[in-house]
């Protein structure tokens, strides 16, 4: 079975977010700050979830988030524990955060989130852009 | 209808460094709005980068914190109404404020939880923090004092202060928050 890939555009509060099935990828770029963020991501738990049930394929994430509030932090852990779930079953997992070094709160973030789990967890300072 | 004394206000928005204030009913589409502002302020104000969005962070949680409280109250327009105020102060740090109609026992609860987060140094702050992101959703969205309150407090560089107000002729009092970046 195959799910449907995602492609959702970013919006001023909500991140862009595209996902490649055959590959394990899942992309998500921007800020995140939506009044719901539950709703928000639950086609993102769904499409995680169908991968790891239904696939025995690597799962990875390619993360370029940056603002994140406290609903959306949250919506991450959940995504993050099935994650960690599926990586104890023995399955390729790993998350690569990229972040803007002039920015370190973002750095922050993400080493905040890394200090909870186990599974491969790269936070990696995106080339700054030539002046 | 009383006189409004714009230039007094003018001066008091001047004196008090005052970059952006906001009084009314706020909706999730205005609440996007001020913020795209307030960053465009934070940016052509020479503001870093982290420090800016420590600023809009805390305008984000303390608005959101409100919208959540009027929808779950059932408030209208004019009971929902926010206020929210962004400064500088002498120490070219950010001040931001908020304040919104609560009822009595809800900001009697908030203002002994503010207290408790003001006690905690940043160690004790941090495990708050994660021990409120492993409640479970329908208990912290109850509380109405959760994940956000201890992210502001956490990200506060002085202790955060919470006031209560009585306002005459009402049950409800006006709840506000000061944190500062």
């Amino acid at each position: 079975m195959m799910t449907k890939d995602l492609d959702i555009p970013a919006t001023q509060s909500t991140p862009a977010i595209r996902s490649e099935w055959a590959r394990g990828r899942l992309y998500m770029d921007g800020n995140s700050y939506p009044e719901n963020s539950f709703e928000f991501f639950t086609e993102v738990f769904d499409w995680i979830q169908a991968h790891l049930s239904t696939t025995d394929g690597p799962l990875h994430l390619e993360l370029g988030l940056i603002y994140m509030n406290t609903s959306s932090v949250k919506a991450m852990m959940d995504i993050f524990d099935m994650l960690e779930e599926a990586w104890a079953d023995t399955r390729d997992i790993a998350v690569n955060w990229y972040y803007d070094p002039r920015n370190e709160r973002v750095m922050e973030m993400a080493e905040e989130f890394r200090e909870d789990y186990t599974f491969p967890f790269h936070i990696l300072p995106t080339p700054r852009e030539a002046p | 209808m009383s006189e409004i004394d714009l230039f007094g206000l003018r001066r008091q928005f001047h004196h008090g460094q005052i970059l952006l204030c906001f009084n009314g009913p706020i909706s999730r589409g205005l609440i996007e709005e001020i913020g795209n502002a307030l960053r465009n302020y934070l940016e052509a104000d020479n503001t870093l980068p982290g420090a800016a969005m420590d600023v809009f962070a805390i305008y984000i949680e303390l608005t959101q914190n409100i919208r959540h409280y009027v929808t779950r109250m059932g408030y209208d327009d004019r009971d929902g109404s926010a206020t929210v105020v962004v400064a500088r102060n002498d120490q070219g740090r950010h001040v931001i404020m908020s304040g919104n109609l609560t009822q009595p026992e809800d900001a009697v609860r908030l203002q002994q939880r503010v207290a408790e987060l003001a006690a905690m140094d940043k160690t004790e702050l941090k495990a708050a923090y994660k021990a409120q992101l492993r409640q479970p959703r329908t208990r912290s969205a109850l509380s109405g004092a959760g994940l956000g309150l201890v992210d502001v407090a956490r990200k506060s560089v002085e202790p955060l202060q919470a006031q209560v107000s009585v306002i005459p002729d009402d049950e409800r009092v006006l709840f506000s928050l000061r944190a500062v970046v």
